[in-house]
């Protein structure tokens, strides 16, 4: 470890707590409907938007009619981009001249962009068109981060409002977080980006002669404004399959610094948003307070794993000290230029916060360095999160906190003034075991079928990791592959659509119905009987509950991959 | 062939997704203001 390597975390991590307050302030006026610099700009285009779709921006929804919406604005969604992908072959703007995709792998990526997973089962570059880039894979991206932040808002107003019925409009939600978050900002990243070297062309791939005389094809296209989409919303699916370990993706450590930034910046700022809706900023700030503390222990035993010595290569004399010739340390599977320090930040930012962008191979990681990247995953995002559902992971988990200090102390369960009741506990365990449930369940199925150890690239307990990360991935709605297993196949590619499917639609649809149950209460009066939720306590509390949650639900399958993989490392077995 | 089997599919978890909200809305109406068990 290094000096210069804590300083990159430090200067990450201060950026993103001077960013919080501003931007949650931004999205607090942009969904209540308020003045911003960018309305008299955008105000027209929303509205013609809205008289186009035939929208009443002032009618409200009930939380099952936001539901439906939600619903069939991604189920068309999905049949869209399937459609765009098999067509990609007879479609304009494919220079490249792409075929057609397979009907289940079109199927993958359709449910993986929808969901804002990004899972890929496919190589950017040698498998999609231009049309289908920007038209499919960029467009989900948006819609589906704009979805997921409306649905977080919804929630947000079921503990803000008193007595209604309703709790939004799904349809002005989604308009307003794609055309005054989401669109300002990409631009202002893509053009950044292009500044320091990622390409933004429809031209078809260059053709250069090497010094050797031989002939070198360089992929390249539209990747700025993907890029700067990919990163913001908590999408991650990379342009090229080497995804920010590309050159034309990430092409410089400043670059690296600016794609983690946009990457926490809107989750980070939707705690700030909670709290100035509820009418108490300092709420949020406890939010992000738990976060923060369950990030810097993802980021710090990441850093000082990989920073540290191999035991594996220790036993043959190899030099790993840090030193002006050597980074020292685990670099297999790093790039040179993020070194260690870039390389387990960005894993810890990518796994913590939903968005699944890689720039190193998680799979050369050491094994509890795996093993840290997979409980990022398995906390269900609360560690930040995509934008949307790191705040509504986080606040399930504050409903499950208040509800168990109630059952010890005997006090009602109550959060922020509204009562925590049956209701709203039965749908919170709904929404959190939807996930281990597809995540373990799939895991096993494809641990014992033909087709699921067909994909293996390694055996033992590492090929069990390859196999676990995969499912806890897309469960979670990450992305991020761990790398060596095979998945472009109908087995994989259906299975891990299915729990991408499950860990999005099945966790949301449960999540509106808390936001109506709560809208629908009266906020209660202050009492000293209530439990603190704005004190240090119940930030030590929260962080306990989370631990434990994810702990008993998935230590043992942790122990049968990472764990038992490092006591191996140990005795001298390597896969 | 295969693209009419995929479309199927996306139908019918969408339509079991649908199933789903109803059912938390049957949930909901169940138990409307109900203290948890102390």
């Amino acid at each position: 470890m290094t000096v210069i390597g804590w300083l990159q975390i430090a200067l990450f991590a201060a950026i993103v707590g001077v960013l919080t307050r501003p931007l949650g302030g931004y999205l607090a006026r942009v969904y209540a409907g308020g003045r911003t610099p960018l309305r008299p700009l955008i105000a027209p285009v929303e509205t013609a938007l809205y008289r186009l779709a035939g929208i009443n921006p002032q009618t409200e929804q009930s939380w099952y009619g936001y539901a439906i919406s939600f619903l069939v604005f991604h189920a068309a969604g999905i049949i869209a981009l399937y459609g765009l992908l098999r067509l990609q072959s007879v479609l304009p703007l494919n220079p490249q001249a792409m075929t057609a995709v397979a009907p289940d792998l079109a199927l993958n990526t359709a449910v993986s962009f929808v969901t804002n997973t990004s899972w890929q089962s496919y190589g950017g570059e040698t498998t999609l068109s231009y049309l289908s880039q920007m038209a499919g894979i960029t467009v989900q991206s948006f819609l589906s981060a704009a979805s997921g932040m409306a649905v977080a808002i919804a929630l947000i107003r079921g503990f803000a409002r008193r007595r209604t019925a309703t709790i939004g409009n799904f349809w002005v939600d989604l308009t307003r977080g794609t055309l005054y978050v989401l669109l300002p900002i990409c631009v202002v990243a893509a053009l950044s980006l292009m500044a320091d070297g990622v390409p933004q062309t429809l031209s078809a791939a260059a053709e250069v002669t090497t010094l050797e005389g031989g002939l070198q094809v360089i992929a390249r296209g539209p990747v700025a404004t993907q890029e700067a989409i990919k990163l913001l919303s908590g999408d991650g699916g990379g342009f090229f399959n080497a995804n920010s370990a590309h050159p034309f993706e990430n092409p410089t450590p400043l670059t690296n610094l600016a794609e983690l930034v946009l990457i926490f910046a809107l989750g980070a700022a939707l705690t700030n948003c909670f709290g100035r809706m509820i009418g108490s900023e300092r709420q949020g700030w406890i939010l992000l307070c738990v976060m923060a503390m369950l990030f810097g222990l993802g980021v710090a035993g990441l850093y000082s794993l990989e920073s540290g010595v191999n035991p594996a290569l220790a036993t043959i004399n190899i030099d790993q000290t840090t030193s002006l010739q050597q980074p020292g340390g685990n670099m297999e599977g790093k790039e040179v230029r993020f070194g260690i320090a870039g390389s387990a930040l960005f894993a810890d930012v990518s796994t913590a916060s939903s968005d699944g962008a890689v720039n190193s191979m998680h799979d050369s990681f050491l094994p509890l360095s795996g093993g840290i990247l997979l409980a990022n995953m398995m906390v269900d995002e609360v560690i930040v999160g995509a934008p949307g559902s790191g705040l509504y992971g986080m606040l399930l988990f504050c409903v499950v906190a208040v509800f168990l200090a109630g059952l010890m102390v005997g006090r009602t369960p109550e959060y922020v003034g509204k009562k925590i009741g049956s209701s709203e506990v039965k749908m919170t365990i709904l929404a959190l075991i939807c996930i281990p449930a597809a995540t373990l369940g799939l895991t096993a199925i494809a641990c014992i079928a033909e087709p699921g150890l067909a994909g293996l690239g390694n055996p033992g307990s590492h090929g069990y990791t390859e196999i676990l990360y995969a499912y806890t991935s897309a469960a979670a709605t990450n992305g991020s592959a761990f790398a060596g297993l095979s998945t472009n196949s109908p087995f994989y590619n259906l299975t891990l659509a299915l729990a991408m499917f499950v860990g999005r639609f099945l966790v949301i649809v449960p999540v509106l119905a808390v936001a109506g149950s709560l809208a629908a209460q009266p906020i209660l009066p202050h009492s000293s009987g209530r439990l603190p939720t704005d004190r240090a306590l119940f930030v030590c509390f929260l962080f306990g509950v989370i631990v434990i949650v994810g702990g008993l639900t998935y230590l043992p399958a942790v122990a049968l991959g990472p764990i038992i993989e490092n006591l191996q490392m140990l005795g001298g077995t390597l896969y | 062939m295969f693209d009419v089997i995929m479309l199927a599919l996306v139908i019918v978890c969408f339509a079991l997704a649908a199933a789903y909200a109803s059912f938390c809305e049957h949930l909901l109406g169940s138990s409307p203001g109900k203290d948890v068990s102390l």
